[in-house]
Parts: C-alpha cells; sequence; structure tokens
C-alpha cells in the first residue's frame, strides 16, 4: 500500500529538551493510524510539525512520496494535511461559515463570499453526516458539533489526511461512536486519518496501524489485530507493567462532613449553571463526579469554595453553614482545593516554591510576626514539604515555572494537604500529567482519605473515576443525574453523562 | 524578594542591563543632535558639568530626586501588582493642594504643622489614585484612562484654587498662593544651597519601601500583581487589594507634592508637578521596581533635569531632549527580553548541533 | 430675532461639535483595528503629536496641504512600528509601551519643532485647509450649514467611518482581524499570519493617529503648538471602548465629546458664570463617565492585550 506520510528522523528541540527525538513515523494511504503514547511522549509535537506549526530541527517529511518542506500550516494544508486540535481552533463569536472561510482567499476578490461557501458547507456536510448549520455561531454549538466544525473545515480545505488529537477527551461516549463512524466514512472515501491518544480502548476499537511514542522517542509501530491486548500496548507506552487496579479498600462510612442542599448557582453569562444540586460527603469518603467538561464542574468547585455565589440551597461544613462566606472562611474552616487549571488558579508561577507553599497562610503567625514575613520559617517549611511531597527542584526558591508539571501539581498537593483538610475538592487532578505523577496524586488522595478527610474527585477519565470512587455522582448541564455506587458500569455512567436518566439506573 | 544572589551576580542581573539601556538611550539621542547639527560630546559634557560641577549644583539635583524617589517608589507599588497608574501628576498636584491649604491655614507651631500637612498630602494624593483604584475594582474601569483624565481634571482644579478661593490677597492678581511663614518650611541641610530636609525623608521612605515587599502586606500585593486568579483563589481580596494599592502609590505621590510645596517653593502655583509623574514612571521601570534601585535611578534622573536647563540655555540645545531620553529608556528597557530570547535560541541551537 | 440668535448659537455649536469631533474620531477608528486585533494601544497620544507636527511641516515646507497629510501618514505608521516592535516582536506590556510612546512623542515633538523652526515670538503659520461649501446641500437651512460647510477632512474622515466598518465586516482582512483578535492560536492554525496582522492593524492606527493629529495642526487650527493633544489619544482610547469596537458606535460617541468640547467653548463665550476651568475639564471628567457606563459589561476581544506567541500554551 502507498505511504501518505512519510517522516524520518524527525528531532524537535524546546528550551533544550527534544520533544521529539529522530522520531520516524508512516501513514498508509486510505487507513486510520493510531499514535499513542503518555501525556508528554511527544505525539502533539510530532503532529504539529506535520502540521507546520513547528519546524523540527533536523529530519525529512514526505507527502505521497515526495520531499517536502512544510512550514506553515497554510502549506500543510495545501498538501492536503488538516488538523483537528485537542482545543478547538474556532472563533467563538463568528460564525461556522465564518470560521471556515478564515484564510482562505475568496473568489470575489476583497469581498468575502459568504453565500456560495456556506451552499457548499451544506453539501459537505450533508456527505459525511456531519449535520452542522453554517449560520451558527460557535458559541451556541455543543463541544461535539464544535469538533464536527473542525473536520468540515478540514474538508473543506481538500485535507486528504487528518489528524485528531485527542479527540474524544471531550466526548461522552456515545458522540465517541458517532465520531468514529465519520472517521470510517472517510477511510472508506479514501482518505488517511491519524489519531493521536492515550486511550488504548479507542486505539483497539477503530484503528489499522499503532505507533508508540515514549519520552520523545519512537518505541514501535505495530498492525492492530484482533489479537493485540491492552497490555501489549501499555508496556509499550510506558516501558513497564502498570498497575491498572489500585487497591482499594471498602467503604467506611464516617460522619457526614459536607452536606450540599438544592444548590444553585449561574455562570459567568449569568446562566443557570447548576440546578438543584444536592449531595453529601463523608468522613474517608471520595464521591466521584463523572460527566463531560462544562456541565457545572468549573462552578461547582468555585461555589465550594467561595469563589462563587450561590443562587440557591446551602452548604454545610461539619453541620456550619458556609453559604455567601468569603473564601477565606472556607479556607479556614478546612476546605482544601485542587484546582483545574494549576498554571491560572493554582500557582503563582514566576514565584519560587517557598513562597507558593505558603500562598494561604503567609499572613498567619507562623509565616509572618507583625506584619513582616518570617523567611526562615518559609524556608523551613518548604524544605519539609519538598522532601515529604518529593518535589524534584534545585531549592526552595526556583520559579514553580521551571518545574515539571508533575512537580507542579505536587506543589499544590504539598500545600493543600498539609493544612490537614476536612474536605478536599480535587478537580481533574491528573489531566496532564504523566504516568508516575498520576499514580502518585491518585495515591496521596486514597490516603487523605483513609486519614478521614473527605473528597470530591472531579474528572473526566472516567477510569480513573471508577478507580478511586466509593460513589460517583454524574453531572449533567448543571444537575446530578444520579449518584451510583462503585460497582457502576461504564455504559450506566455514559448513559447519564449524555443526559438519558433510564428506569434501570440503580441510584444510592 | 528572597535575596539569595551573590554581589556580582546581582550586579550583573540589575545594574549592567540599567547602564547598558542609559547608554543606548544616550546613543540614539546623540544621533539625534547630530542630525540637528549639535556636538553630542559637547551636549553631554554640558549636561555632566551643570548637574555635578559645584556644592550647589549637586544640591539642586539632590532636592529633585527626593520628589523623584517618592513619586517612584510609589508608582513601582502599583506597577508590581499590575495595576498601571500614570496618574503621579494629579495625585502630586492634590498633595501639594492639601499640604498648602494645611500649612497656610492652621495656626500652630511648625513641628505640628508640617507632619499634620504631611499626613493631609498623602490623603490628598491617596483621595485622587484611591478613586481610580475604586473605579477599576468596581466597575473594571481601566485606570491608564482615569489616572490620566483625573491628571487633567486636578491641573484644571488647581489652577482654579490659585485663582479664585486660595489666591495671595497682596499679590497683585498673580495666580499663586500666598507664602508659607518660615516656620512652615523644612529645614535647610547645607547652608548656602536650597537642599532641605527633604532628602533625608525621601531615603526613609525608600527603607520603608524596602521593608515593605518583605512584609506579609507587600506579598499580597505581589501575588494579586503576579496572579490576580491566584489570589481570589487563596481567599485574598482582590478588589479590595487593588484600592489599597492605589492608596499607598497616590499618596506617596501626593507625599512628593507635599515636599515640593513645603520644600522648595513655599507656595502652590500652576503646573506645580512639573511632569515628576511620567519621570517616575521611567524611573520606576529603570529601578526594576525595586527600592533601591529606585534610588539610584532617580539620583540620575535628577541630574538630568539640572543639566538640562543648563543645556538649553547655553547650547540652545531644546530641554525636550530630556523627554525624549525617558521614552527611550522604556524602550529599551522593554527591549531586553529581546536579547534573552535571542540568548535561548542561541543556546537552542547549539544543543541542537550537540545532539547530531 | 431672539430665535434668531439661538439658531445661529445653535447651528454653530452643532457645526462646532462635528468639528472637534474629528481628531477623537479619526484615532478612535485606527485604535479599532488595534484593538480588535488584540492590541492595546496607548501610545495614540505621541503618534498624535508626531503626526501634528509632521502634517504641520510637511506642508510648511512644500506649501501644499495633501503632502501635509501624505507626511503625518507616513510619520504616524513609522511610529507606531515602535509600538508593534514593543508588544508584537518584544511581546512587552502593551501598557508600558504605550506610555513610552507617549513620552517619546511629547518630546521628539517638542523637540523637533524647536530644531526646525527656533523659538520665535510668533510662531510659523500656514494656511489651513478651507471650509468646502457643497453646492446646493449647503443652502438647506439649518442642516446646511450645520453638516455640509467643514473642511475636506471632515468629510473624508465621515467616509473613513463606512469604509471602517466596511472592511471588517464585509472582507476576508476584517475577519482575520477580528479571529487574531478573539483566538490568535486557531488564526494561526488557519494559516493566517497572527504577527503581519497585527502589524498591519498598528500601522492602520497610527496612520489614522498621524492624520488625527495633523487635522489638530493643519485642519482646525494652522500651526503647531507642544502637547497640543491634549489628551485626546487617551480619550480616543475611552471612545473605542464606549463604542465596542464598532466604527459607527464610535462615530456617535466622539461627536458627544465633540459636542462637550463645543459647549465648553461656547458656554465660555457667552459668558456662564461657571469658572472656566471646570468647563475645559468637562471632556475629561466625561470620559471617565464614560468609561465606568460600560467597562464592566463590554466584551473585550478575547485576546486583548495578550502577546501571541505558538510555542507557549
Amino acid at each position: 500500500m502507498d505511504l501518505a506520510v512519510e517522516m524520518r528522523e524527525i528531532t524537535k528541540v524546546f528550551k533544550k529538551v527534544a520533544a521529539n527525538d529522530k522520531v520516524n513515523f508512516n501513514l498508509k494511504k486510505g487507513s486510520i493510524h493510531g499514535l499513542l503514547g503518555e501525556n508528554g511522549a511527544g505525539k502533539t509535537t510530532l503532529m504539529n510539525c506535520l502540521y507546520g506549526l513547528y519546524q523540527p530541527e533536523s529530519g525529512k517529511i514526505f507527502i505521497n512520496g515526495k520531499n517536502v518542506r512544510i512550514d506553515s500550516p497554510q502549506k500543510a494544508m495545501s498538501l492536503g494535511v488538516g488538523m483537528v486540535h485537542q482545543h478547538f481552533m474556532l472563533v467563538r463569536p463568528m460564525t461556522v461559515v465564518e470560521n471556515i472561510m478564515l484564510g482562505l482567499s475568496s473568489k470575489r476578490g476583497p469581498f468575502l463570499d459568504t453565500d456560495r461557501v456556506e451552499r457548499e458547507l451544506l453539501a459537505l456536510s450533508k456527505r459525511f453526516n456531519l449535520n452542522l448549520e453554517p449560520k451558527a455561531k460557535i458559541w451556541q454549538l455543543s463541544v461535539g458539533e464544535q469538533q464536527r466544525v473542525e473536520i468540515l473545515s478540514a474538508l473543506y480545505r481538500g485535507a486528504e489526511i487528518l489528524i485528531l488529537d485527542e479527540p474524544t477527551a471531550v466526548l461522552t461516549p456515545n458522540e465517541a461512536q458517532e465520531l468514529f463512524g465519520i472517521l470510517r466514512m472517510m477511510r472508506n472515501d479514501g482518505k488517511s486519518v491519524i489519531l493521536i491518544s492515550h486511550k488504548l480502548e479507542e486505539i483497539l476499537a477503530i484503528v489499522d496501524e499503532v505507533t508508540v511514542l515514549r519520552d520523545g522517542r519512537l518505541v514501535g509501530q505495530a498492525q492492530v489485530t484482533a489479537e493485540t491486548t491492552k497490555r501489549d500496548l501499555t508496556s509499550m507506552m510506558v516501558g513497564r507493567d502498570v498497575l491498572f487496579n489500585f487497591k482499594h479498600e471498602t467503604l467506611k462510612t464516617g460522619a457526614t462532613k459536607l452536606m450540599v442542599n438544592h444548590l444553585g448557582a449561574r455562570n459567568d453569562k449569568g446562566l443557570p449553571a447548576l440546578k438543584e444540586v444536592s449531595f453529601s460527603i463523608s468522613a474517608g469518603e471520595i464521591l466521584g463526579f463523572a460527566g463531560v467538561d462544562g456541565n457545572g464542574q468549573k462552578e461547582l468547585c468555585e461555589v465550594l469554595t467561595g469563589l462563587r455565589p450561590t443562587t440557591s440551597g446551602e452548604i454545610c461544613l461539619n453541620g456550619k453553614e458556609l453559604n455567601r462566606s468569603s473564601p477565606k472562611t472556607f479556607i479556614n474552616e478546612g476546605i482544601a482545593h485542587i484546582p483545574e487549571d494549576r498554571h491560572k488558579t493554582g500557582l503563582a508561577m514566576n514565584m519560587g516554591i517557598a513562597r507558593n507553599l505558603i500562598l494561604k497562610n503567609f499572613s498567619q503567625s507562623g509565616f509572618s510576626s507583625r506584619g513582616l514575613l518570617n523567611f526562615r520559617a518559609i524556608k523551613k517549611n518548604a524544605e519539609r514539604l519538598m522532601e515529604e511531597y518529593a518535589i524534584k527542584a534545585n531549592g526552595v526558591h526556583t520559579k514553580v515555572k521551571d518545574l515539571s508539571g508533575g512537580n507542579q501539581q505536587k506543589v499544590i498537593l504539598a500545600r493543600e494537604l498539609s493544612s490537614k483538610p476536612e474536605i478536599i475538592i480535587a478537580n481533574q487532578p491528573t489531566r496532564g500529567l504523566d504516568i508516575g505523577a498520576t499514580e502518585y496524586v491518585r495515591q496521596k488522595l486514597l490516603e487523605e482519605s483513609a486519614k478521614g478527610a473527605g473528597v470530591l474527585l472531579i474528572s473526566a477519565d472516567l477510569e480513573e473515576i471508577l478507580q478511586l470512587s466509593d460513589r460517583i455522582a454524574v453531572l449533567y448541564d448543571g444537575q446530578i443525574m444520579g449518584i451510583l455506587g462503585r460497582n457502576a458500569s461504564v455504559e450506566e455512567i455514559g448513559l447519564l453523562m449524555a443526559g438519558v436518566r433510564t428506569e434501570e439506573v440503580e441510584v444510592c | 524578594m528572597l535575596k539569595e544572589n551573590g554581589i556580582v551576580k546581582g550586579f550583573c542581573h540589575s545594574v549592567l542591563p540599567a547602564v547598558v539601556t542609559i547608554a543606548l538611550a544616550f546613543g540614539v539621542s546623540a544621533l539625534l543632535l547630530l542630525f540637528s547639527s549639535h556636538s553630542p560630546i559637547e551636549a553631554f559634557s554640558t549636561l555632566l558639568t551643570s548637574a555635578f560641577g559645584s556644592p550647589s549644583r549637586i544640591a539642586e539635583v539632590l532636592i529633585k530626586t527626593a520628589p523623584l524617589m517618592v513619586m517612584a517608589l510609589g508608582i513601582s507599588v502599583a506597577f508590581k501588582s499590575q495595576v498601571w497608574n500614570i496618574g503621579g501628576d494629579g495625585q502630586f498636584t492634590l498633595g501639594a493642594i492639601f499640604a498648602a491649604f494645611v500649612a497656610l491655614n492652621l495656626n500652630l507651631p511648625g513641628f505640628i504643622v508640617l507632619p499634620v500637612s504631611f499626613l493631609a498630602a498623602f490623603l490628598g494624593g491617596a483621595l485622587w489614585g484611591g478613586l481610580a483604584g475604586y473605579l477599576r475594582a468596581k466597575f473594571n474601569a481601566n485606570e491608564v484612562i482615569t489616572t490620566l483624565m483625573l491628571n487633567y481634571v486636578a491641573s484644571y482644579l488647581l489652577s482654579w484654587l490659585i485663582r479664585y478661593p486660595m489666591i495671595d490677597p497682596d499679590g497683585h492678581g498673580f495666580p499663586q498662593t500666598s507664602l508659607l511663614a518660615q516656620q512652615y518650611q523644612l529645614p535647610i541641610i547645607l547652608s548656602g544651597t536650597r537642599l532641605h530636609v527633604g532628602i533625608l525623608i525621601a531615603l526613609m521612605i525608600v527603607l520603608l519601601g524596602y521593608l515593605f515587599w518583605r512584609s506579609s502586606l507587600g506579598f499580597r500585593i505581589d501575588l494579586v500583581g503576579e496572579n490576580e486568579e491566584a489570589a481570589k483563589y487563596c481567599g485574598i481580596n482582590v478588589s479590595k487589594t487593588i484600592i489599597l494599592t492605589m492608596v499607598i502609590s497616590a499618596g506617596l505621590c501626593g507625599v512628593a507634592g507635599w515636599g515640593e510645596v513645603v520644600g522648595v517653593q513655599y507656595r502652590l502655583l500652576d503646573n506645580i508637578s512639573s511632569g515628576y509623574g511620567n519621570l517616575a514612571i521611567v524611573i520606576a521601570l529603570l529601578g526594576n521596581l525595586n527600592p533601591f534601585g529606585i534610588a539610584v535611578s532617580s539620583f540620575f534622573f535628577a541630574a538630568l533635569l539640572v543639566g538640562g536647563n543648563t543645556m538649553q540655555l547655553m547650547e540652545g540645545i531644546p530641554f525636550s531632549l530630556i523627554t525624549v531620553i525617558q521614552g527611550l529608556v522604556i524602550v529599551f528597557v522593554i527591549s531586553r527580553v529581546v536579547y534573552t530570547q535571542w540568548r535561548d535560541n542561541v543556546a537552542n541551537r547549539h544543543f541542537n548541533r550537540g545532539a547530531r | 430675532m431672539q430665535t434668531d440668535i439661538l439658531t445661529v448659537g445653535l447651528v454653530s455649536l452643532l457645526a462646532g461639535a462635528i468639528r472637534m469631533s474629528i481628531p477623537i474620531l479619526l484615532p478612535a477608528l485606527g485604535e479599532i483595528f488595534t484593538q480588535r486585533s488584540g492590541i492595546l494601544n496607548l501610545g495614540l497620544e505621541g503618534i498624535m503629536l508626531m503626526g501634528a507636527l509632521a502634517g504641520f511641516g510637511g506642508t510648511f515646507f512644500t506649501q501644499n496641504l495633501w503632502f501635509g497629510l501624505l507626511a503625518a501618514v507616513i510619520t504616524g505608521i513609522t511610529f507606531s512600528l515602535i509600538m508593534g516592535f514593543l508588544s508584537i516582536t518584544v511581546k512587552a506590556n502593551q501598557v508600558i509601551a504605550g506610555t513610552a510612546l507617549t513620552i517619546l512623542g511629547t518630546g521628539l515633538s517638542t523637540f523637533l519643532f524647536r530644531e526646525m523652526f527656533g523659538i520665535q515670538k510668533l510662531p510659523p503659520q500656514i494656511e489651513s485647509f478651507a471650509p468646502l461649501q457643497i453646492p446646493f446641500l449647503s443652502d438647506i437651512p439649518f442642516l446646511g450649514p450645520v453638516l455640509f460647510n467643514h473642511n475636506i477632512m471632515v468629510y473624508l474622515t465621515l467616509l473613513l467611518v463606512v469604509c471602517s466598518a466596511f472592511v471588517l465586516e464585509k472582507t476576508p482582512f476584517g475577519l482575520q482581524v477580528r479571529a487574531v483578535g478573539e483566538n490568535p492560536r486557531a488564526a494561526d492554525s488557519k494559516g493566517i499570519n497572527v504577527t503581519l496582522v497585527r502589524y498591519l492593524c498598528v500601522m492602520i492606527g497610527g496612520a489614522f493617529a498621524g492624520l488625527g493629529g495633523a487635522f489638530l495642526s493643519i485642519g482646525f487650527m494652522n500651526t503647531f503648538l507642544d502637547g497640543m493633544v491634549a489628551g485626546r489619544g487617551f480619550i480616543a482610547v475611552a471612545v473605542v471602548i464606549f463604542a465596542r469596537w464598532n466604527p459607527y458606535r464610535a462615530l456617535g460617541a466622539a461627536l458627544l465629546f465633540g459636542g462637550a468640547s463645543a459647549l465648553q467653548m461656547r458656554l465660555q463665550a457667552i459668558g456662564v458664570p461657571i469658572p472656566h476651568q471646570f468647563l475645559l475639564a468637562l471632556p475629561y471628567v466625561l470620559t471617565i463617565l464614560v468609561l465606568l457606563s460600560v467597562s464592566k459589561k463590554a466584551e473585550f476581544p478575547a485576546a486583548y492585550t495578550l502577546p501571541y506567541s505558538r510555542s507557549e500554551r
């Protein structure tokens, strides 16, 4: 079979670290090819080189057998390469057709040719079953629809090779199946697809071939057959066998710590984001929140930490009502928060580790006296926590932005958990971390719950939820669709995530 | 502000770039002078000798250093928390008005009136800047524009005050207040010159500034500037901190106005802030928002001001050349990053060669 | 008789409002492009001063107003490139970069004016743009003298309002500008050169600001004065936010400010018993009020003041 893409010995360096080190990659025409690896393995970097967003320091790229230099996405597109990024590259206030026309030359010279493009898009959308309305504004569309806009955009530009970066991360299991249908249709049409992923199931489910990267290097390329197992791929990906199941002790019911009743809140646009949310967390319990991103998770975390006002309902911690309290009160009452976005919320990136470790309590007596900071105590605190939480850095004053993602998350963990919290709110605590750091974070959460803290775990990763949680709540459109036991199946949860409430689902 | 660096490293990181920046700014202005057929060497040597040529000259430089130092320190507090206080001139003016009002109307001994007028000046500046801070915190009104607009309002307010309600009754209608009584003037510390005790007060304020950044309040302001989102997450009331920042920043600018009234002019007159506001921004940036850097930079720019006046008189070179130098200094200060970027790129390329 | 005086007064007030709105509207139009592309250019004041000087100097030395305008545009563009360099290439803080430009423009315009013309008792003067009465239309009672008795720069500016709106909404370039300001990464991935678009927008802003400055020196007055822009550059920025980045609304907002300036002058002329300092402060107070009324709910471009770099997230 002919090769659609051949990449030879690609090397790409960022800040003295090789993100890709002499990587080879071959894509056969008319196939779906999985690009597998942990976070940070260099998958996206490699594809960004193919799409012209990055220029590799060395290596060659062949498309349809011809050696090419791809110095811009435009060049890539002219060669028939399209890409759907993990974070959608869409301009939210603009319409579907405006987004797709963006960067294309108009047949009407200096004026936009909206009507013609609209007609052509409708036809194309029908052909691949994409079901899109060209006049809709992006912000009005669901995540799945936005993804289809990206695919439509690539197809409209004549893409013969389509790269999808972690396309299912934001989809419900159902939406993912729909997407796979579209991809198969494209393959039957003679197009080639590259699927970047770290999820083994979907690789096994849909791809014809797989290439595995680890630490920026090529580990291997293989046909995917019926015999290929998860374990084969994992050991390629990680370089060792991974424990898939943590040993989780059976539920030990302590006293109720956090009670949330009929909670309501609005999002930034003033629309209802949480509706009648009620649940409770007991000492030593981990309550998992499954759900597709953007269904109220962010607002829930903010309400439970005092960062967002409630419109109704009540929050009680150990019997004390906390509605309308300041964030400071929430912190003082023992609610720790591992925020979703480390960089934007959890850390002051330009400050050192020592300072980041006292962000929440620098004005307390241990670290300041008569208004002046006690630098010796601050340093001691940092040294102690860096050792306890195995934070790897040159010193206590190393700027947090110079740390790896795993170590950054450990700084947050150290700060939040060292305050001996009553309740830990962990929002996507392992997102973007490598497997080692992920295991560490999960272990720490289990330890804390064993010590008697209540944990509220929000994750888009169902596997994580299933592994850690004692009970699983599913958020959809700001409501709790149901709270299931820890033995719930992926199918059950998936239906609830999609907003389908079935009779069979047992609620406990 | 945890200082762990050695002196040499500190020099390379803070002093050297500042010197290079100034050299570049002077280089460009030299070209400008050449184009307009002046001799740069002559111009700059006049600048130098007229600033440091005699004790009274140096005294003049120190007189100008004091308000610049205090104002730049004030500006640095705001900039550190990413609040862009461009309204130093207006806050200086309000401080001067409040100080003059107290000194002209409070008939008590000097040792009472001087401190009271000091506080009044702080309050005056703080009100003006606090207003902008409040509007930013509550209405998200861009403080660059509000503080700047308040500059104009302050200057018209001053202009009205010294023509009507506060005019010197014996001044033949000249737009100024009457002269402050001797006991309300700051004492001279070097006889034969105009050098008053203000420079010592300014140095004390700089020391306080050093302590300020080691205090928990300083940390709070620093954190809000570093990452507002994170500050909120850590339970800090960001709106309150922004207003407080502006109050401190503007209050210091007001104090600079106090010094001008009780130490230099001994009265209120038009345009009393004489463009110190912009200069304070330049100084704060050149000094890297660090109290000691600010102290040195303000001395340097005060010398430029004194020298620039003489240069205009003797060489016929417009004083506005000094303003040009100020602008160039900012341009070069913020362009430093280009150099670091370039250095990183070179490093990357070296690494690649090694990798092959 | 009484009504006649009133009418005449009203006509001169409204015509004055239009005239006084031009030096705010011109820079505001350019700034709409700049800000839509994600860059806050607070250096308009400095660019306008340079434009005012260039317009005057160009006219003085060539004795041709059009060459004066050309010089102002070229100077405005050149000067704005400093802003472009600092905010796009260096990725510096845009407030500081703008402040640098303002200080630089203030100093340089004064310095060059002194060097070119020396210090004279009477400032050098030129013949400025004369009012152009549009045949027939200017004869319409009331509306004629209000709308159709202005110099050509006024008419051109109004034309530019329409052009700007059209370019932003109906052309591929306008689409690119909006995309770059909302989501530069997305624009980049679609093959749009973010850096180029931003540079172009800063330059458009510079050209318009240069024109705005020149209107003051050769359209409204007939000489250059130190600091003659008097904060209009900053008022223009406020107007852009008030107008929510729409050229037509910017026209309305600029007229509001023009009206305030014109009213202030008329009131002074009639001798209203309000201290004239208070009247002079009016436009600046108005600016603050206007900012308050919109800032909270204005939807700024999502990438406002954020530099773009491919390799950073």
